[in-house]
């Protein structure tokens, strides 16, 4: 299908002709199949056309245009992830590139406001310079700041600044039938301070337990909560890209990466390092993810990795603590080095001084190694990503990938990085969430065993009561777990169907309203 | 090497956007993140680092034509490296190699650009690559006390170093008058270079940029031949082009020349560190400095590389591949320079060095579209005055003009978008040693 003169007439007639292109050259631009869970196929199917509108009354304007035209529709922010491409033809792709202002950043309530083409990495830095910080989404800060894009909202900085579902304030919403809703108190009193009002609260239903990923219409403007942050405005780095250092480290800060020899260990660890409240950050990298942090390139990741696997005895954590005061951080390095002592603890030498030391600290505040933990070995993620529940229950969830990730490796299927499951701490441990990267070139071998290894991850998730994994994207997944789950599938598509009842917001990621 | 030859590299692209932002560590507010020119002006993936990999590949699947539309994309590029640069901050691919061969590719398919096939035409003569010279009443050398290397050959230069101004400097009187000004301060130093005065030929980069790689090939031989002919040992440019290509770009082409390639501002920190040259007249001035593509990001050496992936996933080499990130090029000498001069103040803009925004005149831009060309100056002219500075100075002719005359669009002079001067650094050298060594 291509649009026909009609369509793109009325489409070029809300965005102008320069923001609208159904032109090959732009569409393959997107239909590459990226790094991100790539299965064997070289190209996704194209979008019709890539449409760049500026406001919401444009995204309005197009989305009552997809209705009338019987067209699908998918909004991306930064468009990293794979989920926004099309699961088919006859799909426009409302790209949101040019919606990137920060409308407010509220100091007193705490709280700012983006448009969804702000990245982290500029929000982080304007709330800096005003003692102010947000969770940055662990993909990085190359990722949108809108706390609707990120898919969990988990990040490095979970233990104290929050995670999505809760950082999510008030919002602007444009439904799947082109109405703009405006959510929590934008809805009554014009301000975004809240989420769940006074005014209507559909956080549940526009959210749910992770974003709709596309198929529930198009986020324009949101209000995300901010944190308080520990350090000066901001942090002036010496070196050339990319061996960034800062020239000094600002005073009370310290990073560590602490090992265990058993997964008790860790989460005793995890379990003592929530209580006490003492981490800014926490991260459950494992060996591979601390040497990609560190190295700049492939060959030093390959050293590095092997070179802290002698020293890292197990299960493991990156955190970083961050004083108030030199009185607040002397408090909580003796706490931290008696859950070191207590939980028989072994700190990873190698990143616990100078420069490896500070460039690590500003390296995982900022959130810029992401891609290198990730994409840099192979060009190519994915693997499992679980829920957030208690540590015990992740942990006893992910224990079956060391076997079968194990044996992936074996039949030379994905990149052996050696290395443990990983899991986090959020809110301070009340939470974790853990996860499984699986780094491979794709062939349709591999695509084969990757999913037959998610399958097996999903049946192990239903007979061990483990809950919902976050890896559920479409129909096939929500229909294996909707039965286990008291049947939430049939809401789910209650909800669907009442937003979006000509079915346009693509939802090839989401759930269809087909039962 | 071919497109296809890139395939692997551009099927790691993983889409993340870093290609469109500098390195996310510097990232210091919303404003000045963005360092793409391409895509900040046309805004369509297509034009950013990230996308040209996703079309190119679909270019040698087949999927994509090499249409006029598919032209516009590749030339609307300034090939300015940033997104090189920011994606290798994580990643470990070559963004900036595939766009040079898509323009090859282009060419190929005869989706060339019409200003620059009528250009290019005149290469093998040595004609220089400038749309619409002025017409020089003078040499640039003439009146200055400075030998032409082809009359006596080395003898004329006993340290053999050949003095190459480059095209611009041939045909505008501003740039001619900045070659004059280098070539007076190397003499100022005692140093005897020597001017090719009738037979500088243009170096023939800008040529191999738009995708006329043969032409270029054929001119870079035929310098290089002039080159041994007249015995030079060491080539010193004030062009920030030129000097990447001597230095960058030959190698890559496989045309070795042995000689030592240097920016005339490398040269005269040297002069300066030895002594030799000292900069006493003040001149009272903030100023911030634009770091030109070709002296910055694009003119660490051209490391060659042949070899085959070692693991079947990761990718490691064998033997391993040193990748070029921009991480050394000359971003010190030009600003030591600049604080040996008394009363100059340095202030650094948002975006410099590896992560400098580009002034709008790479990739032929200014020739192909001069709109856009003046979009990028204008960017680069607004943030310079963000830092207070009264003027910005830069080490290229290139840059300096299309920063005072943003696409060629607006008339000489400080420019319509800003009233902030601009200076080539040896100009203000020169002012600064007006008095005497
Ligand atoms: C390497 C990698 C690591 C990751 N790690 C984490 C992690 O640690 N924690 C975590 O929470 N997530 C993680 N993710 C998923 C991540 O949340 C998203 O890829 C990313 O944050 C989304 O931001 P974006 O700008 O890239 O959004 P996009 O990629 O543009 O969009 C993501 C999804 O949201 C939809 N969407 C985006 N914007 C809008 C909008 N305005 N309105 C409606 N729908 C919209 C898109 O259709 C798409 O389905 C990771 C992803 C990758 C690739």
């Amino acid at each position: 299908m291509t649009l026909t003169k009609e369509q793109y007439r009325a489409l070029a007639a809300v965005v102008g002709g320069e923001h609208l292109s159904d032109d090959p050259v732009d569409l393959d631009a997107w239909a590459w199949r990226s790094g991100q869970a790539a299965m064997a196929q070289d190209f996704k199917p194209r979008f019709e056309a890539i449409v760049m509108p500026a406001c919401t009354e444009e995204v309005q304007a197009l989305v009552r245009l997809c209705n009338k035209f019987g067209l699908k529709f998918k909004a991306s922010s930064t468009g990293w992830g794979s989920y926004c491409d099309p699961g088919g033809p006859g799909c426009i792709m409302l790209d949101l590139r040019r919606m990137d202002r920060i409308l407010e950043i509220n100091e007193e309530n705490m709280y700012a406001v983006v448009e969804p083409y702000v990245i982290h990495a500029q929000l982080q830095a304007e709330l800096m310079k005003r003692g102010l910080c947000c969770n940055v989404n662990g993909a990085g800060g190359n990722t949108s700041a809108l706390p609707l894009a990120a898919h969990e909202g988990i990040g490095h900085m979970s233990a104290s600044c929050g995670i999505g579902e809760r950082n999510l304030l008030a919002c602007e919403w444009v439904t799947p039938a082109g109405e703009v809703v405006r959510l929590g108190s934008l809805g009554s009193l014009g301000e975004w301070f809240c989420g769940d009002g006074p005014g209507p609260s559909l956080r549940g239903v526009m959210r749910g337990n992770v974003v709709p990923l596309g198929g529930l219409g198009v986020y324009t403007k949101a209000a995300v909560k901010v944190y308080h942050w520990p350090g000066p405005p901001s942090v002036e780095l010496k070196g050339c890209s990319p061996h960034y250092a800062p020239v000094k480290l600002p005073p009370h800060f310290l990073l560590r990466y602490l090992s265990w020899p058993a997964e008790e260990g860790r989460e005793a660890g995890i379990r003592r390092l929530g209580e006490s409240e003492i981490c800014f950050g926490v991260m459950g990298f494992n060996a591979n993810m601390m040497a990609a942090n560190v190295a700049t390139n492939n060959e030093e990741e390959l050293r590095l990795t092997e070179e802290y696997s002698k020293q890292i005895v197990g299960p493991g954590v990156c955190l970083v603590i961050a004083g108030n005061s030199a009185r607040d951080f002397e408090y909580k390095r003796r706490v931290l080095e008696l859950i070191v002592q207590e939980t028989g603890a072994t700190s990873l030498k190698a990143v616990e001084e100078g420069e490896v030391h500070d460039a690590f600290v500003w390296r995982f505040i900022r959130v810029t190694a992401s891609i290198r933990e990730t994409m840099r070995a192979t060009g190519v993620f994915g693997g499992e990503v679980f829920g957030t529940d208690s540590y015990l229950v992740q942990s006893n969830f992910i224990q079956h990938s060391r076997k079968d990730k194990a044996e992936l490796v074996a039949r030379g299927l994905v990149y052996p990085d050696n290395t443990d499951p990983f899991i986090t701490s959020l809110e301070q441990g009340q939470l974790t969430h853990s996860e499984v990267l699986l780094r491979w070139t794709p062939d349709p071998e591999v695509a084969q065993a990757a999913a037959e290894y998610v399958a097996k991850a999903n049946r192990n998730a239903v007979e061990g009561h483990y809950g919902l994994p976050h890896h559920l994207w479409g129909d096939p997944q929500h229909d294996f777990f909707g039965p286990h789950t008291c049947n939430y599938t049939h809401w789910l598509r209650k909800i669907k169907k009442a937003y979006d009842p000509n079915g346009v917001a693509e939802s090839t990621h989401h759930i269809t309203a087909a039962e | 090497m071919a497109l296809a030859d890139y395939r692997s590299d551009m099927e790691s692209c993983c889409r993340c956007s870093a290609c469109k932002f500098i390195p996310l560590e510097k990232v210091t507010g919303y404003a000045r993140a963005n360092v793409c020119p391409s895509i900040s002006r046309f805004e369509f993936h297509s034009y950013s680092g990230g996308g040209r990999m996703g079309f190119g590949l679909g270019l040698i699947h087949g999927r994509v034509e090499y249409t006029p539309k598919t032209a516009e994309v590749i030339y609307n590029c300034h090939l300015c490296g940033a997104c090189d640069v920011s994606c290798k901050y994580a990643m470990e691919f070559d963004v900036l190699e595939p766009l040079y061969a898509m323009r090859e590719e282009c060419a190929k398919h005869g989706q060339s650009v019409p200003v620059w096939d009528g250009l290019v035409a005149g290469l093998a003569k040595g004609a220089p690559l400038v749309l619409e010279p002025e017409t020089a009443e003078d040499d640039w050398f003439a009146d200055l006390p400075v030998a032409d290397a082809a009359e006596r050959g080395a003898a004329a230069c006993p340290s053999a170093v050949l003095y190459h101004a480059g095209c611009l400097a041939r045909c505008t009187r501003a740039a001619g008058r900045t070659a004059a000004a280098a070539v007076t301060l190397l003499a100022r130093a005692g140093l005897k270079v020597a001017v090719d005065k009738q037979a500088e030929s243009c170096c023939g980069g800008r040529a191999y940029e738009m995708g006329y790689r043969a032409q270029a090939l054929a001119r870079a031989r035929e310098n290089v031949a002039r080159f041994a002919e007249l015995g030079i040992m060491e080539l010193v440019t004030g062009c920030a082009h030129c000097y990447q290509y001597f230095k960058v770009l030959y190698p890559k082409l496989g045309v070795e020349h042995g000689l030592k390639v240097f920016h005339i501002t490398e040269y005269l920190w040297t002069l300066v560190e030895q002594g030799r040259l000292s900069p006493t007249r003040p001149v009272k001035l903030r100023v911030t400095y634009h770091d030109p593509c070709h002296l910055g990001r694009l003119s660490e050496p051209w490391i060659p590389w042949q070899g085959v992936q070692r693991m079947r996933h990761m990718r490691v080499y064998d033997p391993p591949r040193v990748l070029r990130r921009g991480t050394y090029g000359v971003y010190e000498p030009p600003r030591r320079l600049l604080e040996s001069i008394p009363g100059v103040r340095l202030v650094e803009m948002a975006r410099s060095k590896e992560y400098a925004w580009c002034c709008g005149a790479g990739g032929g831009v200014r020739e192909t579209n001069p709109e856009f060309a003046a979009f990028t100056a204008a960017e680069r002219l607004a943030e310079a005055q963000d830092t207070g500075a009264e003027a910005v100075v830069t080490a290229c002719p290139h840059c300096v003009r299309n920063l005072m005359e943003p696409g060629g669009l607006v008339s000489a002079g400080a420019s319509a978008e800003s009233r902030i001067r601009v200076y080539d650094l040896v100009e203000l050298l020169g002012e600064s040693m007006s008095g005497g060594a």
